[in-house]
């Protein structure tokens, strides 16, 4: 598997609790959209990319900031300069503060087949706190307007351990969630990164997070009810319906090819040797080093097998099926189990593994304490 | 050619902490010229980083300048500076040993401290004369009559004409030289009878290597002379000899009744003992100048690098620092929780502070301390006895006859308002009330016995706190008394920290155990189990937390862009776990030790 990333880095507003790579920014300058397609072609034409790609994916930022002309040139751009499957899963980020009907319809017929929308949670009075730019009501009216232009297979992001998020406000949000029928819901902890705006209001102690014990309890709970509600865990944050895991996300945490295209995107392509590649994070460089046909990557790294097998291993423990040990044996010439005995037995030791001959997984105890486990491997 | 002695004077500045010493000094030595105001850097003599951002003096300097006096003849002044801490009392009474004259600066606003009252006493015991001034005349609540009226009932001396003066603004600084001249008595000493020198600071010149301070009382010195330590009997030979001006400035040579500097080949300072006479090696003196009071370490505390690779640099580090300071005391200490390190005497705890301070700042070191500890004296059921220093140290409880600590005779000076509170402190402290005395109609001197292990901590900001800066405190050490103390023990998972081990008083020991505990419970990371903290008197559990395991540990969230940087955050993460200290199954980030320091 192979797959496309698109980085989209404007939004009408930042999160508090965001710290990628986005800028403050009514819609997206056709400065940025005329970069990102020649972009597109300088990487078709230097040639270095896999035989066929699966997955296209915008995210960002704010991809729905993109006007339905910018979305149709930009996958026209792609399907003539590279072998995208036709049955590929074409994804795009939505905020429910920045989608048009006109814009949702225009997505569908470029040729997005798959949404995620991030709600966060169905209460607004965090929605506030956390600093997003819509409402509940606005979330829903969204959801039906991409049914109504043809979406069938959306994902909703939820989060848990917002400050003075009770137990009972997430399993709300997730009961709203799943009665709304949706395919995919990602389930994510707030993880409060350095200088975010909500960072500093923690730190000064203006906001209050909940502590370690419920936030885990949220957790837990959450975990619970999503099963309980037909959507199987696939990965540590992930929870999809039967048949709608996202193949774009699979196949990052499968360790497998992508191109990321954008600013501050990133690559992790098979040349001579394993390697990843990271865009120059700022917009004006990026438009101008394209302007003058030059590729704006900023670096590589060429890693070693070693490292690449640490890779495998960390991104596939993610995964509730776990690591491939065929996939694992076939890339590396060695079991899994037989390159890391001494961390395997360290699992086992804390009963934290799932090991059928097929795969290599950690089970949910383990999930739990992903960073503990991935100690032993390094 | 020598200067003639009745135009020499020698003298220090005693006076409280903050009450304008260096700032004096730095006027006296622009009004003689010896430095530029243009080059004045505030509080010249305090060299130090450390001297200068507390406003405190460390180190006793010497600086030489020369005033001419209203009778139109040249003086050489020898100013010593001292500090004004009351852990720094040592380096004082050093300082006063080579004077004959002491200004006494009295801050108009405050009036005379406790630390005042025995930087005079050690003057007036010294023998030397006190030139009393009166400072901080410029501000709005400066009572300067009554500051005089203060000196003279207490100290005793005449101050109805002293200088009053305005440091900072260099207000008739004239006059504390013209009093200098007046009050301070000329050396003796015969330039040609055979040396005597004391050596009354050490310090280490990168260029010149080991500087001795030394006061000539009789004899001369110069260069190429060979001298003898009357200590050691070890025999230099003088590189070169010279004078403070501030910066070191080679002279011919120091003759009777002169201050300055010998450099000899002599390796570290650690041959040149603080308190020795240095004589000549071919016509020797017949016997030492006496010695003054040698200052012992009264706090010690275990320092340890916390990355224990730094065990080296630590080492070399305080090496260095032994160099310019002899009263730092230090060996070699190993403890199952921190590994290798050292066991650190200290003249106090400030001393403590800045000694760890300069460690960090210009060592670059990072450091764990343990609790600091007096010394205790244990009597064994054998009838021997034992000087122990560190609790972890201390015998079995079937093995200990009795335990003795340090007590001191404190003496505290505060507007009459505090007393009721400052008594609580003292109280609170297990000391026992000696008297209480008025120094005038609003102010008080009251004497206390306290234990030292109580006043080591926190007792002089508690002073400070709830006196409103008020109350000033001086100490002695007085002697050992018999006390209930107990060693109070704390296991991590059932295993023993020895780092965390201190000797309490029984009635505190549950207090602190618990406080301790609930500490400790804050500041150690979640591990992958459950991890009882329980504090211990001999073998009986006394207090027990829990930390509670682990449950959640994981990135929620890796995509394409984010995996070099979560295995970046995994080596970190690593890395952190890699630098905590192991104390059997436990993991415990070094700060950790310092969090439950500054407990009490």
């Amino acid at each position: 598997m192979a797959g496309i990333y698109l980085h989209i880095p404007y939004c009408i507003k930042k999160c508090a609790y965001c710290d990628f790579t986005s800028f403050a920014c009514g819609g997206v300058p056709e400065a940025y959209a005329d970069a990102l397609i020649s972009e597109i072609g300088l990487v078709s034409r230097a040639g270095e990319y896999p035989a066929e790609f699966d997955t296209v994916f915008f995210g960002g930022g704010t991809p729905s900031l993109l006007s339905g002309d910018q979305m149709r040139r930009m996958l026209g751009a792609l399907n003539e300069s590279f072998p995208i499957r036709a049955d590929a899963e074409r994804s795009m980020e939505v905020n429910p503060g920045t989608s048009s009907r006109e814009n949702l319809f225009a997505y569908r017929e470029a040729g997005i087949n798959r949404l995620s929308i991030g709600l966060q949670s169905s209460h607004d009075a965090l929605l506030n706190v956390i600093g997003r730019i819509h409402s509940y009501a606005q979330f829903c009216e969204t959801l039906s307007l991409a049914r109504e232009a043809g979406f069938a297979n959306i994902n909703v992001d939820v989060m848990h351990g917002l400050p003075g998020q009770t137990q009972r406000q997430y399993l709300d949000t997730l009961r709203a969630v799943c009665d709304l029928g949706v395919q995919h819901v990602s389930a994510y902890a707030l993880t409060l990164e350095e200088h975010t705006l909500l960072w500093e209001q923690v730190e000064c102690g203006d906001l209050t997070l909940p502590d370690e014990d419920e936030t885990a309890d949220m957790q837990d709970a959450g975990f619970d009810y999503l099963e309980s509600r037909g959507y199987r865990r696939y990965e540590i944050s992930n929870f999809a319906r039967e048949g709608y895991e996202c193949r774009h996300n699979l196949n990052y945490w499968e360790n497998g090819e992508y191109l990321g295209l954008g600013v501050a995107a990133h690559s992790a392509l098979r040349l001579k040797n394993w390697t990843r590649m990271a865009n120059t994070g700022a917009p004006d460089e990026y438009i101008r080093l394209l302007s003058r046909g030059k590729r704006p990557v900023s670096e590589t790294i060429r890693l070693y097998p070693a490292d690449e097998m640490f890779e495998c291993v960390m991104l596939g423990l993610r995964l509730v099926r776990g690591v491939d040990r065929a996939a694992f044996q076939k890339r590396f010439g060695v079991d899994m189990a037989d390159a890391f005995p001494d961390a395997m037995e360290q699992l086992r030791r804390r009963g934290w593994t799932r090991e059928s001959e097929g795969a290599i997984a950690l089970n949910r105890a383990g999930l739990d304490l992903q960073n503990e486990a991935l100690g032993f491997f390094m | 050619m020598a200067y003639p002695n009745e135009l020499i004077r020698n003298f220090s500045i005693i006076a409280h902490i903050d009450h304008g010493k260096s700032t004096l000094a730095d006027r006296m030595l622009e009004l003689t010229d010896t430095v530029a105001a243009r080059d004045m850097a505030e509080q010249l003599l305090d060299s130090m980083d450390i001297e200068r951002e507390r406003g405190i003096t460390i180190k006793s300097s010497a600086v030489r300048m020369f005033y001419t006096h209203t009778d139109g003849r040249r003086y050489m002044f020898n100013l010593i500076d001292t500090p004004g801490h009351v852990d720094f009392n040592y380096e004082v009474s050093r300082a006063l040993a080579a004077c004959e004259g002491a200004v006494l600066v009295v801050d108009a606003t405050q009036g005379i401290e406790a630390q005042t009252l025995a930087n005079v006493y050690l003057a007036v015991d010294n023998g030397l004369e006190v030139v009393p001034v009166i400072n901080k005349i410029d501000l709005p609540s400066a009572e300067p009559e009554r500051t005089a009226q203060e000196i003279e009932d207490v100290i005793g001396i005449e101050a109805k004409n002293a200088p009053q003066i305005s440091a900072k603004n260099g207000t008739n600084v004239q006059a504390v030289l013209a009093s200098v001249v007046d009050i301070v008595p000329p050396p003796k000493g015969d330039p040609d009878a055979p040396l005597t020198a004391l050596v009354f600071d050490c310090i280490y010149d990168n260029y010149k290597g080991a500087l001795s301070y030394v006061r000539v009382f009789d004899g001369t010195v110069r260069e190429g002379m060979r001298i003898r330590s009357m200590a050691s009997g070890h025999e230099f030979e003088v590189t070169e000899v010279g004078v403070f001006t501030p910066a070191p400035l080679a002279v011919d040579e120091l003759t009777a009744g002169e201050v300055g500097y010998i450099a000899a080949s002599i390796k570290s300072v650690a041959e040149t003992k603080v308190g020795d006479t240095i004589t000549s090696a071919e016509r020797p003196a017949a016997k030492p100048l006496p010695g003054y009071k040698q200052a012992n370490p009264m706090v010690f505390c275990g320092i340890y690098p916390a990355d224990g690779a730094q065990y080296g640099d630590l080492r070399d580090a305080l090496d260095k620092l032994k160099l310019n300071d002899a009263s730092l005391s230090y060996e070699k200490e190993t403890s199952s929780a921190l590994g290798y390190g050292f066991r650190c005497g200290f003249l106090g705890l400030l001393h403590m502070e800045i000694i760890q301070e300069r460690l960090e700042r210009e060592f670059d070191l990072d450091l764990v301390t343990t609790a600091p500890s007096v010394i205790y004296k244990v009597k064994l059921t054998s009838g021997e006895e034992q000087m122990i220093d560190n609790p972890s140290n201390l015998p079995a409880v079937t093995e200990i006859e009795s335990l003795e600590e340090p007590v001191v005779s404190a003496t505290i000076m505060t507007p009459s308002e505090y007393v009721g509170s400052i008594m609580e402190i003292c109280q609170e402290r297990r000391g026992v009330f000696v008297d209480m005395s008025y120094i005038d109609g609003s102010r008080v001197s009251i004497h206390y016995v306290l234990p030292l292990n109580e006043i080591i901590y926190d007792f002089f900001d508690q002073l400070k706190s709830r006196s409103r800066g008020y109350a000033s405190f001086d100490y002695e050490l007085k002697g050992y008394e018999r006390s209930d103390l107990v060693k109070l023990d704390f296991l991590l998972n059932g295993d023993m920290c020895d780092a965390l081990s201190t000797i309490v008083h029984r009635d505190r020991a549950y207090a602190k155990g618990r406080a301790v505990a609930e500490k400790l419970c804050e500041v150690i990371p979640r591990q992958q189990f459950e991890i009882p903290v329980q504090a211990a008197i001999g073998g009986k559990i006394i207090a027990r937390e829990t930390v509670r395991a682990v449950r959640k540990d994981v990135l929620a969230k890796c995509y394409g862009g984010d995996i070099t940087r979560k295995k970046k955050l995994l080596e970190k993460q690593k890395e952190g776990k890699k630098r905590m200290r192991q104390i059997g199954t436990v993991s415990l980030p070094s700060d950790a030790f310092m969090s439950v320091l500054r407990i009490n």
